[in-house]
C-alpha cells in the first residue's frame, strides 16, 4: 500500500462530496426565494439516501466482477457481488490492503459520484416536486440506472494498458470516458429530460420570467463545484501522476474557455454578459471535459471548452421551443455538454481521434457509449417517474406551487429578514 | 505516483478556489446593485487569464534561456516558444511523474487571482468589457514577465544559479509572491483608482457593505485557499512547507485580532468586516515571508500589519483616491511591509539574514529593490493601460448608469429578487 496514493484518493473523495452541497447552492440560487429550501433538500436528500444505498449494495452492483465466486448476474451488464454487500470484503481488505490503496478509499471516492449524479437530476423539477416522491425516485433510479451504468463505464481491469475485464461499454465497445461523461452527465441529463416531461411545466413557464433569487449563492455553488471537480477529474486517475496532472490542468483550461464562450454568445444574442451565464458556462466546460480530461492537450481542451460553452448556451433555449420545463437546464448543460465532450474524444482525442488517426472507430465507440446510456436512462426514468406520478404523485398541488413549496413541503422559510421584531 | 504531484494538484485546486472567494469577499462589501458586476470581474479573470496562461503565460513566466526556442532577454523578458500551449510539458506527461505539468497549473492560479485582486479598486463604476481588456493586457505586460523575475529560478546546492533578475541578480527573498502578487496588484489598483476617479458621494462611512456574511464566506475561502498558496509554494510537502502552513495560520490570526482591537480603540467597536480584513492583511504580509520567519515572528508580523493596514485604509479619504475596497490599504501596504519584514528578522534555512539579528542591512536593501521595482513597474504600466482604455473605449460607466446600479446596466441582472413576477398580483 502507498500512503500517498491513499491520501490522493481520500482527499479527492472529500472534494467530490463537497460538490453536492455546491450543486445545492448552484441550483438553490437560481430558483425563487420560496422554493430554495426544497431545491437544496433535493441535493441534501441525495447525500443521505444514496450514501446509505452505496454502502449497502451500490458498490456491490457497480464494481461486481464476473470472475468472482460470489457473483450473481450477467457479467459486464448487470450483476452483484454478494461478498461486497455492506462492504464486507472491503473492510477485510482495509486491514491489510492488497493494492496501491485500500479498496475502501475507492469505495468512498466512487460513492460521491453516485450521490452527485442523482442530485444533478433534481434541477429539472425545480419549484414543483414532492420531497418524498423525489426520495423514492432517487432510490429506485440509483439502483436500476446508476449502479449498473457505473459498472458499464467505471468498472474495468487494465493489463498492459488494455482493458481485459469490465463493463460492456468500456470493454466490448471500447469507449473512452475518463471521469464520467456518460455515466454521470449524459445519465443525469437524460433522466432530467424524462422527469421534466413527467412533471410538466410550471405555472407561467416562459422565457425570462424565472429570475434567480440569489445570484451570489449560485456563484458560490459554481465555485464549490469547480473546486470539487479537480478531485472528480484528477482523482479519477487514482494516482497522482502525469495523467492526473493533465486532467487537472484541463479541468482549469476547458471551463475557463467555456465561460468566455458562453458569455460571448450572450453578448452577441442579448447584448449583455451575465454572471449566471458565466457560471453556467464554467459548469458546461467542466461537464464537457469530464470524459475527455486525459485524452486532450490543454489547447484542445480549450477548443472543447469554447465549443461546449457556445453549444450549451444555445441549447438552453431549446426548452422554450420544444416546451419541456427543464427548469435549471440539466438537459442543456449536462446532456448536451456530456455528449459534446464524449464525442469530442472520437474526433480530436490524442492518438485516437478521427483527426489524428483518420479512423472512425473511436468516434463510433464514443457514440455507442453516449447514446446507449442516454436511451437506457431516459426510458427507465420515464417509467419510474410516471409510476410515481400515477401512484403517490410526484408534483405538488397547484395551490401549493403558487404558495411556494418551502412552507408547504418543508415547513420552512429560507430567509426571515426583518421579522425578528414582529 | 508522486507525492509532489499530489501536493501541487491539491494546492492548485485550493488557490483556484481563492478567486471565487475573493469575488464573495469583494461582492459582500459593495452595494446590492453592483455585486454582480463586482463578482464578474473576478470570474471574468478566471476565464480570461486561465486561457492566456495556457496559451502563452507559462511560456513567458517560466521561459528558460537554455531552451533552443528561447527568444528575448534572459531574466527580464522572454518566451520559450516550445512551451506555447504547454506543448512541451504535455508531450512528456505519460512518461513523467507529472510534477512540471501540475506546477504549470498551480502557477496559473496565481496569475488569475493577482489580476482579480486589482478589481477591488474600481467597484461600482467599471465597464465589464473594458475590465476584460485591461485584465488581458495587464497579465501579458505586467504579470507574466514580473512572475518570471520572482518565481522562475533554479537552485543548485542552495544557491540560485538561474532565473529572473530579482531573485537571481538582486537576491530578493519572496516565498509566495509578496511582490509580484500583492504589491503588483496593489500598485495597479492605485493606478486604476486614479484613472477612474471617485464614485459619487465618495466619503467615509458612505459605502456600507450590503452582505456581511458573503464577505465572511469569502474571507473563509481565501484563508482556506491561502494554505495552498503559501505552503504549496515550497513545491514539496516538507518541513519548510509545514513552516509556511503554520505561519499562514499565525499571521492570519494575528491580523484578525489586531485589526479588530485597533477598531475597538480607534472607533469604539470591532466590526466583522474589520476582522475579515485583518485576517486578509495578515496573510498578505506573510505571503512573501512565510518560509523565512519563525511562527513567533509571523505572529508579530500579523499583529503589526493588522494595525498598520487598519490605519492605511483611511489614507484614501485624506489623499482623495477612491480605492473602493482597500486594495492599496491591504495588498500594497501589507505586501510592502511583509516583504521588508524579511530584511529585518528573516532567516533562510536557519541562517539569519535580517538587520535586527545580523546588524547588516544588505538583505533589507535587496527587499527594498524588489518592492520598488515591482511597485513602480506595475503602477506605471497600469496607469498607462487604464488611461488609454479610458480615452478610447471608456473604462468608467456613464454617471446615470452608476447611480442606477451597474448590475442591471452592464449585466442585465439583479443579484437578489424576492418577489415572484408570476403571481405578484396575488401578493
Amino acid at each position: 500500500m502507498d500512503q500517498g496514493n491513499t491520501a490522493f484518493v481520500l482527499i479527492s473523495a472529500a472534494l467530490v462530496l463537497l460538490m453536492t452541497p455546491g450543486l445545492a447552492f448552484f441550483y438553490g440560487g437560481m430558483v425563487k426565494a420560496k422554493s430554495v429550501v426544497s431545491m437544496m433538500m433535493l441535493s441534501f436528500g441525495s447525500l443521505g439516501l444514496i450514501g446509505v444505498l452505496w454502502v449497502l449494495y451500490g458498490y456491490a452492483i457497480s464494481f461486481a466482477n464476473g470472475g468472482s465466486k460470489t457473483f450473481i448476474g450477467w457479467d459486464g451488464v448487470f450483476g452483484i457481488d454478494t461478498s461486497f454487500i455492506g462492504l464486507g470484503a472491503q473492510v477485510e481488505d482495509a486491514l491489510k490492503p492488497s493494492g496501491a490503496y485500500p479498496s475502501l478509499a475507492f469505495v468512498a471516492f466512487q460513492a460521491t459520484f453516485a450521490i452527485i449524479t442523482v442530485a444533478l437530476i433534481s434541477g429539472a423539477i425545480a419549484d414543483r416536486a414532492k420531497f418524498g416522491a423525489w426520495m423514492v425516485f432517487a432510490g429506485i433510479w440509483a439502483t436500476i440506472v446508476y449502479f449498473p451504468v457505473a459498472n458499464w463505464v467505471f468498472n474495468f481491469t487494465l493489463a498492459d494498458g488494455k482493458v481485459v475485464d469490465g463493463g460492456w461499454i468500456v470493454k466490448d465497445i471500447g469507449a473512452i470516458d475518463f471521469a464520467g461523461g456518460t455515466a454521470v452527465h449524459i445519465n443525469a441529463g437524460a433522466a432530467g429530460l424524462a422527469l421534466a416531461i413527467v412533471l410538466g411545466k410550471r405555472f407561467g413557464f416562459s422565457k425570462g420570467i424565472m429570475q434567480p433569487h440569489n445570484v451570489p449563492l449560485t456563484l458560490l455553488g459554481t465555485a464549490l463545484l469547480w473546486f470539487g471537480w479537480f478531485g472528480f477529474n484528477a482523482g479519477s486517475e487514482v494516482a497522482a501522476d502525469g495523467v492526473a496532472s493533465l486532467a487537472f490542468i484541463n479541468t482549469m483550461a476547458a471551463p475557463a474557455a467555456a465561460m468566455l464562450g458562453w458569455i460571448l454568445i450572450e453578448k452577441i444574442k442579448h447584448g449583455k454578459a451575465t454572471s449566471i451565464g458565466a457560471a453556467s458556462g464554467a459548469v458546461a466546460g467542466l461537464v464537457a471535459i469530464t470524459p475527455a480530461c486525459a485524452s486532450l492537450t490543454p489547447l484542445w481542451a480549450m477548443v472543447l471548452g469554447v465549443l461546449a460553452g457556445i453549444l450549451c448556451a444555445l441549447a438552453i433555449d431549446l426548452k422554450f421551443k420544444l416546451g419541456f420545463d427543464d427548469s435549471l437546464d440539466v438537459v442543456g448543460i449536462h446532456l448536451v455538454g456530456g455528449i459534446t465532450g464524449t464525442l469530442f474524444i472520437g474526433l480530436f482525442g490524442t492518438g485516437v481521434g478521427l483527426l489524428q488517426t483518420g479512423s472512425w472507430n473511436q468516434l463510433i465507440a464514443q457514440a455507442i457509449g453516449a447514446f446507449s446510456v442516454l436511451f437506457y436512462s431516459f426510458i427507465l426514468s420515464l417509467i419510474i417517474g410516471f409510476a410515481i406520478e400515477k401512484t403517490i404523485g410526484f408534483r405538488v398541488k397547484a395551490e401549493d406551487e403558487i404558495a411556494g413549496i418551502d412552507t408547504v413541503v418543508h415547513g420552512e422559510e429560507a430567509y426571515a429578514f426583518g421579522s425578528d421584531r414582529g | 505516483m508522486s507525492d509532489t504531484t499530489m501536493f501541487l494538484i491539491f494546492c492548485g485546486a485550493l488557490v483556484l478556489f481563492m478567486t471565487p472567494g475573493l469575488a464573495f469577499f469583494y461582492g459582500g462589501l459593495v452595494r446590492a446593485s453592483s455585486v454582480v458586476s463586482m463578482m464578474m470581474m473576478s470570474f471574468g479573470s478566471i476565464g480570461l487569464i486561465g486561457m492566456l496562461w495556457m496559451l502563452y503565460g507559462y511560456a513567458i513566466s517560466f521561459a528558460k534561456p537554455v531552451d533552443a526556442s528561447f527568444v528575448g532577454i534572459p531574466g527580464v523578458l522572454g518566451i520559450s516558444l516550445n512551451q506555447i500551449g504547454l506543448t512541451q510539458l504535455v508531450a512528456v506527461h505519460d512518461t513523467s511523474d507529472g510534477v512540471d505539468l501540475a506546477f504549470a497549473g498551480f502557477q496559473g492560479t496565481f496569475a488569475i487571482i493577482t489580476v482579480a485582486l486589482i478589481s477591488g479598486a474600481i467597484a461600482d463604476r467599471a465597464k465589464f468589457g473594458s475590465w476584460m481588456l485591461f485584465a488581458g493586457l495587464w497579465a501579458t505586460i505586467v504579470y507574466f514577465p514580473a512572475a518570471g523575475w520572482v518565481f522562475n529560478f533554479k537552485i543548485t546546492n542552495g544557491v540560485v544559479t538561474e532565473g529572473g533578475w530579482l531573485v537571481k541578480d538582486v537576491g530578493l527573498l519572496d516565498f509566495a509572491g509578496g511582490t509580484v502578487v500583492e504589491i503588483a496588484s496593489g500598485a495597479s489598483a492605485l493606478a486604476l483608482a486614479l484613472v477612474l476617479g471617485k464614485r459619487f458621494g465618495f466619503r467615509k462611512g458612505m459605502h456600507a457593505p450590503h452582505n456581511v456574511p458573503l464577505t465572511l464566506i469569502g474571507a473563509g475561502i481565501l484563508w482556506f485557499g491561502w494554505f495552498g498558496f503559501n505552503a504549496g509554494s515550497e513545491l514539496a510537502a516538507d518541513g519548510t512547507a509545514s513552516l509556511a502552513f503554520l505561519n499562514t495560520l499565525a499571521a492570519g490570526v494575528g491580523g484578525l485580532i489586531s485589526w479588530a482591537l485597533y477598531e475597538r480603540i480607534a472607533h469604539g467597536k470591532p466590526t466583522a468586516v474589520g476582522a475579515a480584513s485583518g485576517a486578509v492583511a495578515g496573510m498578505v504580509a506573510i505571503t512573501p515571508s512565510c518560509g523565512f520567519l519563525s511562527p513567533m515572528w509571523a505572529l508579530v508580523l500579523g499583529l503589526a500589519v493588522g494595525v498598520l493596514c487598519g490605519w492605511a485604509i483611511e489614507w484614501k479619504f485624506l489623499l482623495g483616491y477612491d480605492d473602493s475596497l482597500d486594495v492599496v490599504g491591504i495588498h500594497l501596504v501589507g505586501g510592502i511591509f511583509g516583504t521588508l519584514f524579511i530584511g529585518l528578522v528573516g532567516q533562510v534555512g536557519g541562517t539569519a539574514v535580517g538587520l535586527l539579528q545580523t546588524g547588516n542591512a544588505a538583505q533589507l536593501g535587496k527587499q527594498a529593490i524588489g518592492v520598488i521595482a515591482v511597485g513602480i513597474y506595475a503602477f506605471v504600466i497600469s496607469y498607462a493601460l487604464g488611461w488609454v482604455i479610458q480615452k478610447t473605449v471608456g473604462f468608467r460607466v456613464k454617471s446615470a448608469d452608476e447611480i442606477a446600479g451597474v448590475d442591471l446596466v452592464v449585466h442585465g441582472e439583479t443579484a437578489y429578487s424576492e418577489a415572484d413576477p408570476r403571481w405578484s398580483w396575488k401578493l
